[in-house]
């Protein structure tokens, strides 16, 4: 991909730092799964751009609940777009 | 000027519950919002008990946990994704999920923003709180020494509640934690008194709720059965006992970092 057609992701990134510098700090708190919700947003943005990459993050953050079991989980290992 | 935000369904929403604690329940502003603080964490509560009990689950196998930290003492990352398979294998997961965390946030961008509505047009009653202490919750923090005052509370409690909540964070990441609520005093001068109380409330919550959990907790984990080094392990107390080659039986522990669940699902990958 072209680093233009990456721009809107990377923006995304941008927004999960700020994310991670601002509420993050305010809210503190864990994450059940490795690496972390912020983690996997920011790594599946780089890998799957910013439509995809969103909709990942937004499904491992509702996978992130007390009824779910946590563990290792990394964007590539997603079975949503192929 | 008019413009739509998507989150004003939210502010009318806040600003209505925090309407009628003041004025069906008759508590001033700032009271109103210890109150809807205090709603949100009561409505937090059954997850953190969730918690606890999986944390109570976790003291069984506290020596196989420390175990596997010792054993990738030096790689942080394996180090995590050990654990983590550990705790998927037996069924415990310490760490706090993020989506509860969630809930919080539209809170908190709703109360800043009525509370900027409330500087722009006061609504009646007294905006005070404590008396003379805070003259008025919509100010910046740095209109009136109190501000500071609270501002000093809030980093205390900050600090406090992040050394309840990080259970499982590493060091660097934790001193961070600690170091970067100091850091935002000049930018959090900006904020609403009303918005400090929330979060002092909301951070004296988490450390209540940190102190009952240790107390529900026992810090050591059950004693386990004495073995001294000249006593042999049990399988090995077994076969010998049997005198013939080691055998396979179901009974078998299994290893604690060889999950087998996790080699299984890469099979069931398509």
């Amino acid at each position: 991909m072209s680093t233009v057609l990456r721009l809107p992701a990377y923006l995304g990134v941008g927004l999960v730092y700020v994310y991670r510098y601002t509420l993050g700090v305010l809210f503190p708190g864990g994450c059940k799964y490795h690496p972390s919700c912020s983690q996997y947003a920011i790594d599946a943005l780089r890998e799957y751009g910013l439509v995809r990459g969103v909709i990942l993050a937004g499904w491992r953050l509702l996978r992130c609940n007390p009824w779910s079991l946590g563990g290792v989980d990394y964007p590539h290992q997603q079975r949503l777009f192929k | 000027m008019i413009v739509f935000s998507p989150l004003s369904p939210l502010e009318d929403l806040l600003r209505n519950v925090l309407e009628w604690f003041h004025g069906s329940i008759g508590l001033p502003w700032a009271w109103a919002i210890v109150a809807v603080t205090i709603c949100v964490r009561l409505l937090m509560v059954p997850l953190a008990v969730k918690q606890i009990h999986s944390m109570q689950a976790m003291q069984a196998h506290m020596p196989e946990m420390k175990a596997i930290q010792q054993r990738f003492k030096h790689d942080k990352q394996k180090r995590n994704e050990e654990l983590m398979k550990f705790y998927r294998d037996n069924n415990v997961n310490p760490a706090a999920p993020c989506l509860p965390l969630l809930v919080q946030f539209p809170v908190f961008i709703a109360l800043y923003l009525v509370l900027r509505q409330f500087s722009k047009h006061p609504p009646g009653g007294d905006l005070s709180w404590f008396g003379s202490l805070v003259p008025d919750i919509t100010a910046h923090a740095n209109a009136h020494w109190s501000g500071y005052l609270l501002l000093a509370i809030y980093v205390g409690s900050q600090l406090a509640s992040t050394y309840f909540m990080s259970t499982t964070m590493d060091k660097t990441q934790r001193t961070m934690m600690m170091v970067l609520p100091i850091a935002f005093v000049p930018v959090l001068v900006n904020f609403p008194v009303g918005l400090v109380i929330y979060w002092v409330t909301t951070n004296l919550w988490t450390v209540g709720q940190g102190l009952v959990t240790r107390q529900l907790v026992p810090k050591k984990p059950p004693p386990a059965p004495k073995r001294s080094s000249r006593t042999p392990p049990k399988e090995a107390a077994a076969e010998s006992k049997d005198g013939a080659e080691p055998k396979l039986t179901d009974e078998k522990p299994a290893a604690p970092a060889q999950p087998r669940r996790v080699k299984r699902k890469k099979k069931a990958r398509r």
